[in-house]
């Protein structure tokens, strides 16, 4: 009976911890999202990667050709391989430099997730 | 001369179809056994033979045959309560670890990195570092599952050593590869996707038989072929030599987004002994933290605590199966990322 009750606590203990460590993690309370600019009829979006993404989210204008330049300043870790599944896209960014990736405007649409290749951080593009 | 009867014992402590090996040629080796069969679902042996002392006694004189091995025999059905016990303890220990390890994510630690140069101190650096963030989701994972069931099957630290020896020359020559063909050797999405599922699944097989709770994946177990099985337990005993090099050779493939970074910084260095010295130093960089989980395992596999740091090792490893698992199918587009670290 005793290794029941303290079998229970445990898991008690257990489930708080593992409820505030998802609470820690989980895409929640989010920034106000950034908002990209136009210039001469092109959208552009920055983001810099460098231990994950940021800013995690812009909002963008639908249906717009936009250019993506993500930025890397001594990035070596996960977020220096890019993948944007909805683009097919996937990159090994150079640990300093700026990667412009294209948008049609056929694809300025919805939402479109980018993350790294082990899925540790991400970003969303959020066109309306 | 006492006549021959057949007698079962209690087993506890066996985990897989190799310990059933490991057994009855242990006991088969008692001059007065005359056949011994293990039965690893019930955690029997049924042994066949002219016993001259009590079941007591020789259920003794057999424990001591493979308690190196760290298992026990005995007369009586020993209490199956003790095994669920070990959760008490094993599931706050490993979330006190998963907790750390999501702390740790948090800490930014990749903002001691500035710059593009890479010298060898740097590869090194950014080793130290990788072997405790992300990567470690995944190759911490795998080493910590692979050594520990390792460990517990018997291997010794020969079989830990020649992984890491693996590793750190596999880096070496294809570090050099890459820099002298001046082509990454990295996978492309689909087969990293597929690479991460893989290697998620492996893990959580590896995790659920640690927690050595569910029966039926025992029976998974029983899959193998006997003389498969055979083979490993033998082997064992003398060491594999093959297996964990390639194994460790393996590891510079694993989606690690920072072993990816040092090979693409390996491929424009454009020579062999750059890009060979580049990873090799970054190899050594996370050498401290996988030695730590591989060697520390083998040392707890022989501690009266054992079933504790099984369990604890099969929660955590299982945890990081299903983050990977999560995470694979948010790069291949399939659900929404669950995490941000």
């Amino acid at each position: 009976m005793r290794m029941d009750t303290k079998l229970i606590i445990s898991l008690a203990v257990s489930a708080v911890l593992i409820g505030w460590a998802f609470w820690v993690v989980s895409p929640r309370s989010e920034p106000a999202p950034a908002l990209a600019q136009i210039v001469d009829g092109r959208q552009i979006i920055d983001i810099s990667a460098k231990g994950g993404y940021s800013p995690r989210i812009v909002e963008a204008k639908a249906g717009v050709p936009t250019v993506l330049r993500v930025r890397t300043n001594g990035t070596f870790d996960c977020s220096a391989s890019l993948v944007i599944p909805a683009l097919s896209y996937r990159a090994f960014l150079k640990p300093a430099g700026v990667e412009e990736i294209a948008i049609s405007a056929e694809e300025a649409q919805g939402t479109l997730q980018g993350l790294c290749s082990m899925g540790m951080y991400n970003f969303q593009i959020i066109f309306r | 001369m006492n006549p021959v009867t057949t007698r079962i014992f209690h087993i506890s402590g066996m985990h897989c179809k190799a310990c059933t090996i490991l057994i009855e040629d242990a006991l088969g080796e008692l001059p007065y056994v005359e056949r011994a069969e293990v039965s690893l679902a019930d955690n029997r042996v049924a042994v066949t033979g002219a016993f001259k002392d009590s079941p007591e006694d020789t259920a003794e004189e057999m424990t001591r045959l493979v308690q190196s091995r760290g298992y026990t025999i005995s007369a009586e059905k020993n209490e199956r309560g003790a095994r669920w016990g070990d959760f008490a303890y094993a599931v706050p220990i490993a979330l006190v670890f998963i907790a750390a390890f999501v702390l740790l994510q948090k800490a930014g630690l990749t903002s001691f990195l500035t710059g593009s140069d890479v010298s060898y101190g740097t590869a090194f650096l950014i080793g130290l570092i990788a072997s405790v963030s992300s990567c470690l989701a995944v190759v911490g994972g795998l080493v910590l599952s692979l050594s520990a069931s390792s460990a517990r099957e018997g291997g010794t630290w020969r079989t830990q050593a020649l992984f890491h020896a693996g590793r750190l020359g596999g880096f070496f020559f294809l570090g050099g590869l890459v820099g002298l063909l001046g082509n990454s050797l990295h996978l492309g999405l689909t087969a990293n996707i597929v690479l991460s599922v893989l290697v998620a699944l492996v893990m959580l097989v590896l995790g659920v038989n640690l927690l050595d709770v569910f029966s039926f994946a025992k029976r998974f177990q029983l899959a193998l072929p006997a003389r498969f099985s055979r083979h490993i337990a033998r082997g064992a005993k003398h060491d594999h030599y093959l297996a964990p090099i390639v194994v460790g050779v393996g590891t510079f493939f694993l989606p690690c987004g920072f072993t990816q970074s040092m090979q693409i910084y390996a491929l424009s260095t454009g020579s062999f002994s750059q890009g060979a010295l580049t990873m090799i130093a970054f190899a050594l960089g996370t050498l401290p933290m996988l030695a730590l989980l591989s060697f520390g395992s083998l040392n707890i596999a022989h501690k009266p605590w054992k079933g504790i740091f099984f369990k604890t090792a099969g929660i955590i490893v299982i945890a990081l199966a299903l983050v990977n698992g999560a995470n694979a199918l948010a790069t291949a587009g399939v659900i929404d990322p669950l995490f941000n670290f």
